[in-house]
């Protein structure tokens, strides 16, 4: 099977489950989210049945690479997280429903619940065509199909202010990143002459190229780039619409986003990070603004008392450790035994487990109409010790503790810095690991130790579909911290 | 030729600052009709004349008359002026005029001056139309999918979000 019709076959997904919405009349609309997943699910399992391309010289390989391991990984990274949004988007129904548009008279009940799960299939396509994007043009439109499509489910619930206010904020500081990032590609085809990224590779490196003119358009990418990405200093939006979207849809940005945006940046960055004349530049831009992350979003998250939003936080300073792994390149004459490619994408694989095992359990306890703040999971383990171990896991992991998958993620950026000998960057890395034990391990150490807030002493219900994800998301961060090679040697 | 690129520069940025400073919107959505025709003079000026002739009938066109219909029925007065603190205003004319000394540094050192961009192949056999139609459904034709489903999501985003009442 050719690679590019994984992408169709989403698509076609999308489009059955807004037609079965529109035409079938479906008693419980949560049903589309399972049919959503299954389908998913199938388009998971193709990946696998990938073939290389039969006819190089068709022109969809001008727009589109052929298929390797790191874009394989990336769209399962893609796959996986929209599985995983929609299995909360089914505990979530009820409050997306209490916070749109009421229904018409003699319409269903449920109306408007159909969209907000076939939206998140379209982005998923969007985020796969971003893993495969070596061109210009489609590293764009992939782009903004991702991007639109958020802004529309940030601001979904449009009768809460806070939703609204996400996607408001999302749609303004989105256009403009859009700006800036069409006008840095306009300077790059302007000195390479050209739009793939390959003859851009090499007309970069050419000692002749305008070096000015070339940092110019790396900034200007950079800006977008660390604005999706949730790098400071472009990191502003980051907690306001983690906080303010549906938790389905923060966790799915959160994850899914920020996966696509590193894996353009890794193709956008890598030409300059290679090129003999513009190398050590790019470098030292890419360190500043990989301290900053790792100070600003670690630091931040020290003060916040709302979990999405210190989770917001928490996803900039991981956004640093990124930046961290991608800033110890080694450029031309170093040798690295590590690829930074590898520890990038080992980065992101754990990133995801545990972000999301987080978000699954954060919904199921807004869904449960809960709260959101620190004070309303004190004592959690009474209530519900399930709930308590797991977010216990997935926090242990977050803050990087050995045997989960964190520490691992954490350990490789450590050992790509120390190789590349960027000792302020393992400076400010440090401040923010342990900013980031103090932080999460608060959280931890609340819920087993404090008494809970209310009396209301009754287990919080969990169904099963979720349950099953929250075991299996738990297991693979204890399992991938203790046996990572298996990622690790996909890539090297 | 070039007196005629400066006289329309100068009507697109006439009209680009007219969008920013009108305080009736109506005036705004005009200055920005100004903005798109001297665009299109642009384009012409560059033999893009397909590109210019659809930025007049599509933009300056239809979606502005779209603009000045919404304006009209919303019936919007005179926007209130916003009140703007002397930290806000250093602030952002520090941000602008930073970009200003910046692009002009990086066009003063050269632009991208050395690097020869593709030759444009004339060939008056086809016109603008039929290339540029070949080119979109037949090299580009991935990217032209890509936004069907843009434009596909952006639809059902618009009617979902913005009904009063869901069917």
């Amino acid at each position: 099977m050719q690679v590019y019709y994984l992408e169709f076959f989403v698509v076609a997904l999308g489009l059955v489950m807004l037609m079965v919405d529109a035409f079938a009349k479906l008693q419980d609309k949560r049903s589309l989210a399972r049919l959503g997943i299954l389908g998913l699910g199938v388009v998971f399992l193709l990946l696998f049945a990938v073939q290389s391309p039969s006819n190089a010289a068709s022109p969809v390989w001008k727009f589109y690479a052929a298929p390797d391991n790191l874009s394989l990984f990336f769209k399962g990274v893609a796959l996986l997280t929209t599985i995983l949004s929609l299995v909360m988007a089914i505990d979530f129904a009820p409050i997306v429903l209490s916070k749109i548009a009421p229904p018409d008279q003699g319409a269903h009940p449920q109306a408007g619940l159909g969209e907000f799960y076939s939206l998140p299939v379209f982005v998923c396509a969007g985020l796969m065509w971003m893993a495969s994007a070596n061109n210009l043009v489609s590293i764009f439109v992939s782009i903004e199909v991702v991007s639109i499509t958020f802004i529309i489910l940030a601001g979904y619930m449009r009768r809460n202010v806070g939703s609204l206010e996400a996607g408001v904020k999302y749609l303004i500081l989105g256009a403009l990143s859009a700006g800036f990032l069409v006008y840095g590609f306009a300077w790059l085809y302007g000195i390479t002459g050209s739009m793939e990224l390959g003859p851009i590779t090499e007309a970069l490196a050419k000692p002749g190229v305008n070096s000015t003119a070339a940092m110019f358009a790396f900034s200007l990418i950079l800006v977008s780039l660390a604005f999706k990405l949730g790098a400071a200093p472009f990191h502003i939006w980051v907690p306001d619409v983690y906080q303010g979207a549906p938790t389905p849809i923060t966790a799915f940005l959160s994850v899914g986003s920020k996966a696509g945006a590193a894996i353009v940046t890794l193709r956008l960055v890598y030409p300059y990070l290679t090129s003999p004349v513009l190398g050590t530049k790019a470098l030292a831009i890419l360190v500043v603004i990989a301290i900053l992350t790792l100070l600003l979003g670690n630091l931040g998250a020290l003060a916040q008392k709302n979990l999405k939003r210190l989770m917001g936080y928490s996803s900039v300073g991981h956004s640093g450790f990124l930046i961290m792994a991608l800033a110890s390149t080694s450029y031309p004459g170093a040798v690295n035994a590590l690829s930074p490619v590898a520890v990038f994408a080992y980065y992101i694989g754990a990133y995801l487990l545990m972000t999301l095992l987080v978000f699954l359990v954060l919904n199921v306890l807004n869904a449960a109409d809960t709260g959101e703040t620190l004070d309303s999971i004190r004592g959690l383990a009474k209530r519900s010790p399930f709930l308590a171990g797991i977010l216990l896991i997935a926090l242990a992991s977050l803050a990087g503790v050995p045997l989960t998958t964190g520490f691992i993620g954490k350990f490789l950026a450590f050992k790509i810095a120390l190789d590349a000998g960027q000792w302020m960057l393992i400076a400010a890395a440090l401040i923010g690991a342990a900013a980031g034990f103090y932080f999460y391990l608060k959280i931890a150490a609340s819920m087993y130790l404090d008494a809970p807030s209310s009396s209301d002493g009754a287990a919080i219900p969990v169904n099963l579909l979720t349950k099953v994800s929250m075991v299996i998301l738990a297991i693979l961060i204890l399992l991938t911290g203790i046996v990572p090679n298996v990622i690790v040697k996909l890539f090297s | 030729m070039t007196f005629l690129f400066y006289f329309f520069s100068a009507l697109v940025l006439f009209g680009g600052l007219g969008v920013v400073f009108a305080k009736n919107p109506v005036s705004a959505a005009f200055s920005m009709v100004i903005s798109f025709l001297g665009m299109a003079a642009l384009f012409i000026q560059l033999d893009a004349f397909l590109i210019g002739v659809l930025q007049v009938l599509v933009y300056a066109g239809a979606i502005m008359v779209l603009f000045l219909f919404i304006i009209m029925l919303l019936d919007v007065e005179e926007v209130e002026k916003r009140k703007l603190s002397l930290p806000t205003v250093i602030r952002a004319g520090g941000v602008g005029a930073a970009l200003v000394v910046l692009i002009s540094t990086v066009l003063m050192r050269g632009g991208t001056a050395g690097q020869a961009l593709p030759k444009l192949v004339a060939s008056p056999e086809k016109s603008d139309v039929l290339r540029i139609g070949e080119l979109l459904f037949g090299t580009y034709w991935l990217p032209i999918q890509i936004i069907a489903v843009l434009l596909l999501t952006a639809t059902v985003g618009v009617v979902v979000l913005s009904k009063r009442e869901l069917k």
